[in-house]
């Protein structure tokens, strides 16, 4: 498998990369133009007095530095401090978003991987067929649609004509549930619509990535010699090809499960999914930094982890790529 | 209230009421009220000292019912600290949860609400009222005069929230008994406080420190109006239901749901659809495809808004706005130029009337109407004049004007992205500028950084497009912008004259409407010929509501919900 060696060096340069990605946020959103306090403020029409209490609560009041360290321990202790626009501790409001988008990201994925390496393997396997051209032109057609298109054509048909299901949020405003098993239902059916888009989008890329690396194997010398040695196809492809063809397909998936964490923000959109892209596009426009500095943050530790669960993986994987 | 603010999207604003003034004056301040013209109107208290009720309660009690009210939104409230919150949804949710002394009915004009009744001492400078005498707190207990002078006093104490500005002359409040507050000011008051401020239980908020309360989230509030809150599923949902103890006629609806739109155009498919019953705010482009659909009826109302050109006129050594703009002919000019039909017509497809004065014409009480002759719109020729007039000619043939030292008019134009209205009209007015020899530069930003940019120390810019809905009910909150001592507050355009600021003073203690209306008028017109505003419009309210679910909408000017009034939630009627 791997070495013990290898994974610390591995978290020791994650720890690090971590720690430059926190420095980063902190001073990137300092140099915007544009300051938290100043909007509501004019709103509100405050006295000096209320401004300069607003500062304090939200230490905009203490040098820089200050601001630094104590921005580097709520980072470091998950607190993340609290949020300008809803005076809410942020690890509160993040744990409530982060719910809704693993909830609606589970069930995608699990579409998207897993349809999608398969229906890429079993193009492969009969490559130039006819259903592999089908599979292509498919794949190709669903990963160029714009996903904020797909969603609305998907809201005018599902729920406008056919009236079957919900179109937005992830459940049904002002209604109150009997069981939780009703309770589920409910928020099963506003899953649908958003889950679909995102399958159908997503879904291409794994198709032809699965598809390209299969087939590239299948040509392999060894592949030759398995069917020489009278392997039947099904023994040829599983256990010679596809083994081999996994390695895009797993970092594919890894950064698929970085990047969606951030949210899926046109589907959050358009199907008004309180997840995180959208608490995160919020933040940018109000300037709420300590909530822009977390999901940041967030953003940046699920892609390395991601990445590095995949490193770890191809050790598994594949014996030519391991190090000591 | 800046309107359009990330966090505010508007409303709000200044009611009118001159009306509701001369009502509420003759009602109660004593036989000798200032204005014999004001008092004369209406009769009920004519005795000295007397007070009556501010206007007819509500009519027949109708029967409650089981029924869900949904209203859909496109932005949820930030906090529902009413000491804290900037946000107009935050404030529409508060006013069903908690009380102010009064309020306002459908016809805008003053109705009680925890008060009973007031009077005004003869001075001006005390209110006197009276509470209803079974007002409870949702958690039981009673809602005393302590609760009163516990609010105005923390309020004014500790500077906290918004409110803290219809407060700055509070002297304090006495509490004869326990039904009666008085409450003393060093100064006459045109402006009645009772009307904006939302009475907080004492046994709830006192034992908290002004710090304290500016991080206090009030997730489950404890107030005395009609509805109390049951849950708010962040990102989604805010429920209320209707409150078991509320002192007046109970709502019709048993509960209020706001539900959450990420995007506009689904929304508008959630009322056809019948997901929701009443949308809060509906864009131009959505109203005209909601409008002529089934059982959906898309209603426009005039607002209480508006949209300007702002100039900056800073006369301070780090400004970096070009100095040329400090002349008063060239902005005049600019105003000339400017075709604010077309603006309404083309930015606005039709929805608004174009604007002159800062306080809007839907506060008909109040606005002031420039004459034909003061008239500064879509008069290119005009605008030629005056600046072939001041000697600002084209003197290398450029198409652009130069000053006398040869200075080019070219001025930077900035306007808000995301603000499709004002990027439109942004380009208008330059194409306006242009016809007159001024060349605009056009940028757009982000609202924050126009935020940034325009109320900086030291204003490196020219002009801007942006928008204002006042945060009360009353001439003087939008009045109270352009002071010297707004400059570094609301003051956007560093606007400062000392006549304007004494004039300013002096009808903030006016009470007699009609003396008040004299001095507004003359503040209106000094700041629409001085032109460091150039109002393009007012905007029409465009909501839209179903109309085979809930029965009884009224429409209002400023919105049949968002509004100051809160009466449509509590009239409001299902079908079924």
């Amino acid at each position: 498998m791997f070495r013990l060696g290898y994974l610390a060096r591995k978290l020791a340069i994650l720890a690090l990369t971590l720690l430059a990605v926190a420095t980063f946020n902190f001073i990137l959103f300092r140099v915007l133009p544009g300051n938290p306090i100043q909007l509501q403020a004019r709103a509100g029409n405050l006295s000096p007095e209320a401004i300069q209490r607003l500062r304090e609560i939200y230490g905009l009041d203490q040098p820089l530095i200050s601001q630094y360290l104590i921005y580097l321990r709520d980072v470091f202790t998950g607190q993340f401090g609290t949020s300008i626009t809803f005076q809410r501790p942020v690890a509160d409001i993040l744990a409530e978003r982060m719910l809704n988008t693993l909830i609606l990201l589970a069930a995608a994925t699990v579409f998207v991987v897993v349809l999608g390496i398969g229906l890429g393997i079993v193009a492969a396997a009969r490559r130039g067929s006819r259903l592999d051209n089908s599979v292509v032109v498919g794949a190709l057609v669903f990963w160029s649609l714009p996903t904020f298109w797909t969603g609305l054509i998907l809201i005018f048909v599902f729920g406008v004509f056919l009236h079957a299901l919900p179109v937005s949020g992830t459940s049904t405003p002002g209604s109150s549930f009997t069981s939780p098993v009703a309770s589920l239902v409910d928020l099963a059916r506003h899953l649908v619509l958003p889950t679909i888009t995102l399958a159908l989008v997503d879904i291409g890329q794994f198709v032809l990535i699965t598809r390209s690396s299969l087939v590239d194997v299948l040509t392999e010398d060894y592949i030759l010699t398995a069917k020489a040695k009278g392997l039947s196809r099904r023994q040829v492809v599983w256990r010679h090809g596809v083994r081999n063809a996994l390695l895009p397909v797993v970092t594919t998936t890894a950064l698929y499960v970085g990047l969606t964490i951030g949210g899926a923000i046109q589907v959050e959109t358009v199907f008004s999914w309180p997840g995180m892209g959208r608490l995160m596009y919020d933040a940018v426009l109000r300037r709420d930094y300590p909530i822009l500095e977390a999901t940041f943050f967030i953003f940046a530790l699920v892609v390395i982890a991601a990445n590095l669960v995949s490193d770890l993986l191809y050790q598994v994987l594949d014996p030519r790529v391991r190090e000591t | 209230m800046r309107e359009q603010a990330v966090l505010r999207s508007g409303r709000r604003q200044l009611a009118s009421l001159v009306a509701g003034w001369m009502l509420l004056v003759a009602a109660c301040t004593p036989a000798s009220s200032p204005s014999p013209s004001a008092a004369g109107s209406a009769a009920p208290a004519g005795t000295p000292g007397a007070s009556a009720p501010v206007s007819a309660p509500p009519t027949a009690a109708p029967t409650p019912s089981q029924a869900t009210l949904k209203l859909g939104w496109s932005s949820e409230p930030d906090t529902l600290n009413p000491l804290t919150t900037y946000s107009t949804e935050a404030e529409e949710v508060l006013q069903l949860v908690y009380d102010k002394l009064l309020g306002y009915g459908l016809d805008l004009k003053p109705e009680p609400e925890l008060a009973s009744s007031f009077a005004y001492s003869s001075d001006g400078k005390s209110i006197t009222f009276h509470l209803q005498p079974n007002a409870k707190w949702s958690d039981g207990q009673a809602v005393t005069s302590d609760d009163v002078k516990y609010t105005y006093e923390e309020i004014h104490k500790d500077s906290l929230g918004q409110y803290a500005q219809w407060l700055t002359d509070l002297l304090g409040v006495d509490t004869p008994d326990a039904a009666t507050a008085v409450i003393n000011f060093s100064k006459p008051q045109a402006f009645n406080p009772g009307l904006t401020i939302p009475i907080l239980p004492k046994h709830i908020w006192s034992s908290m420190s002004a710090k304290a309360i500016g991080t206090f989230t009030n997730d489950t509030p404890v107030g005395s109006g009609p509805f109390t809150l049951t849950a708010w599923k962040k990102g989604e949902t805010v429920t209320l239901d209707r409150s078991s103890s509320f002192w007046g006629t109970p709502a019709i609806a048993a509960k209020v749901v706001y539900v959450l739109y990420a995007n506009e155009d689904v929304e508008a498919q959630g009322l056809k659809n019948g997901d929701v019953d009443i949308l809060t705010e509906v864009p131009p482009t959505v109203w005209d495809g909601l409008n002529g659909a089934d059982n959906v009826t898309a209603a426009s109302m005039p607002s209480f808004s508006f949209h300007h050109i702002g100039i900056n006129v800073s006369t301070a050594a780090g400004s970096k706005g070009n100095p040329l703009l400090k002349d008063k002919t060239i902005r005049q000019a600019l105003s000339d130029a400017l075709d604010r039909n077309q603006l309404v017509q083309l930015a606005l497809a039709g929805h608004g009337k174009p604007g002159n004065s800062i306080i809007p014409a839907g506060l008909t009480d109040w606005h002031w109407e420039p004459t034909a002759d003061q008239l500064m719109d879509a008069n290119p020729d005009k605008a030629k004049a005056l600046l072939d007039a001041a000697g600002y000619t084209d003197r290398n043939g450029d198409g652009v004007r130069e000053s006398s030292t040869g200075k080019p008019l070219e001025f930077r134009l900035i306007a808000i992205q995301s603000t499709s209205v004002d990027v439109r009209a942004a380009q208008l007015f330059r194409d306006a500028a242009t016809a007159v020899g001024i060349k605009l530069d056009l940028t757009t930003l982000d609202e924050n950084t126009l935020g940034s940019t325009v109320y900086n120390k030291d204003p490196n810019w020219d002009i801007f497009v942006w928008g204002w809905d006042s945060g009360v009910p009353d001439p003087d909150y939008m009045l109270g912008v352009p002071l010297c001592s707004q400059i570094g507050g609301n003051n956007d355009v560093f606007y400062c004259d000392k006549g304007y600021d004494a004039l300013y003073s002096q009808q903030a203690t006016t009470v007699d409407p009609v003396a008040r209306k004299a001095i507004t008028d003359q503040m209106q017109q000094q700041y629409y010929q001085d032109a460091a505003y150039l109002v393009m419009w007012y905007q029409d309210k465009l909501q839209a509501y179903r109309t085979d679910t809930w029965t009884g909408w009224t429409q209002v000017p400023g919105g049949m919900v968002f509004n100051f009034t809160r009466d449509n939630y509590l009239r409001v009627a299902p079908l079924k």
